[in-house]
């Protein structure tokens, strides 16, 4: 996708009238383009007008359900702003969590994905690559499905290319992990299932990550596994998306 | 944070037009539900309850569902509440942005677990124009009438074929057969005629 192409779905955007694809590509690009940004702010401004203009009030049982729900919901923290995040203890975090996790899957015989870039603090990185993946004319996106029943928790979504041989792993509005424990990324592929993102406790509600992809999936699959990581996977998978 | 251009813009339509009960601006009590107070969410659903079922219910249509629809997206409010950004618009435009998505991904994920060939591209093609009648049933709809009146009858189609028939741009290019290029250069000046329409009448 051309960068002239990409500044005139703003409205295409504003009115969810992209495909999982496009909209990824987009939401990569919007967020450092003032321009794109300023648009969608507005369009969105206006069908807000719009919709105000055609208000329909549910009935008041709905108003009970959700008072109910939200009794029993837990909210997200706030984002922090950038800057604020402690980059030393995030790294000594990583680094603890990464040499065994490391270890294990490499005994394990396969180690799919190396060069870990993660979160805020490289959020551009991060856009960029979802960008390159996206352009490739390989490059595919799917939304991993939440597995549990009646479960509403976050997303996950898997940008990939071969030809980039890179993917990029999108986990939004998700519940932390439990204490020492984190969200992991599974491979799977004819020879089963390998670990290839490894460790995000999602304390901000993200996971951000941007991984050099060995082989060709299949699926998809996130688990929750204790904060060492595990060479195949013990936890449910509660995220799946098939290829 | 300092107001600069269009932050400020949207921030002064944020007070003005969304003053609620108590002298409370819509920012406010979102500020207050993002801490837990479960009563000043309460009072942002009164607020808010009509935009978004509105939303919900052109683009789902089902009564039933669309009820479920507007219940998952107050609870997905409250438990983004407290990552709003006023930078990023109203809280009317971040509600109306949520409740959209989410109705957009109820009729998508049933569309694709049906066929869904030309009988159904009858349908949304009659309906469409159910829905441009609904709207103007409604009160305040002079000053969005008259922006809608502004964009040309091609124009229009596409923006309520994408908006509230909840398609893709190259489905709407698919179900009123012209180009995908046509179709995305004719929403993005719709949106914009929209907009310096309702913007310029504040």
């Amino acid at each position: 996708m051309s960068e002239i192409d990409i500044h005139h779905l703003g409205a295409a955007y504003a009115l969810d009238a992209l495909d999982a694809r496009e909209r990824a590509a987009f939401e990569a690009h919007y967020h450092e383009c003032d321009i794109c940004r300023d648009d969608v702010i507005q369009f969105r401004e206006t069908l807000a007008d719009i919709a105000g203009s055609a208000a329909v009030e549910p009935p008041a049982s709905v108003k009970d359900r959700v008072m109910a729900e939200v009794a029993r919901t837990r909210q997200l923290s706030p984002l922090l702003p950038e800057g604020v995040i402690d980059l030393a203890e995030r790294r000594r975090r990583r680094r603890r969590f990464l040499a065994p996790a490391l270890t294990a899957a490499a005994a394990a015989i396969v180690v799919v994905g190396a060069s870990i870039i993660v979160t805020r603090d490289s959020q551009p990185a991060y856009a960029d690559e979802l960008a390159a993946v996206l352009a490739q004319p390989d490059g595919q996106i799917v939304t991993l499905a939440d597995t549990r029943a009646g479960a509403e928790d976050g997303s996950f979504k898997v940008a990939w290319s071969a030809t980039e041989g890179r993917l990029v792993l999108l986990g939004d509005a998700l519940s932390v992990a439990p204490n020492d424990h984190a969200y992991e990324l599974w491979l799977i592929d004819e020879s089963g299932a390998h670990a290839t993102y490894i460790l995000d406790s999602a304390s901000d509600g993200d996971v951000r990550a941007a991984i050099d992809l060995a082989s060709q999936p299949t699926a998809w699959g996130i688990t929750i596994e204790p904060e060492a990581g595990s060479p195949t996977p013990t936890g449910d998978v509660i995220f799946l998306g098939e290829v | 944070m300092r107001d600069v251009g269009a932050v400020r813009l949207w921030r002064d339509r944020a007070a003005t037009s969304s003053a609620s009960s108590g002298g409370n601006t819509l920012a406010d009590l979102l500020v207050r539900a993002g801490r837990g107070d479960a009563s000043a969410f309460a009072e942002l659903y009164d607020e808010l309850a009509g935009l978004v079922h509105g939303v919900v219910i052109k683009v789902v249509r089902d009564p039933a569902q669309s009820e479920e629809v507007t219940q998952e997206v107050f609870v997905e409010l409250w438990r983004l509440a407290a990552r709003y950004d006023e930078s990023l618009g109203t809280v009317k435009a971040w509600a109306t942005t949520v409740a959209h998505r989410r109705a957009v991904d109820r009729v998508r994920s049933e569309q694709s677990t049906r066929d869904r060939h030309d009988r159904e591209i009858r349908n949304v093609v009659i309906d469409y124009d159910e829905v441009s009648e609904s709207v103007e049933t409604r009160f305040d709809t002079a000053r969005v009438r008259r922006a809608m009146d502004r964009l040309s009858p091609i124009q229009r189609e596409s923006v309520d074929l994408a908006y509230y028939g909840g398609h893709t741009y190259r489905e709407v290019a698919v179900l009123i057969g012209v180009a995908e290029g046509t179709v995305k250069t004719r929403i993005r000046d719709g949106l914009i005629r929209l907009r310096d329409e309702l913007g310029g009448s504040q």
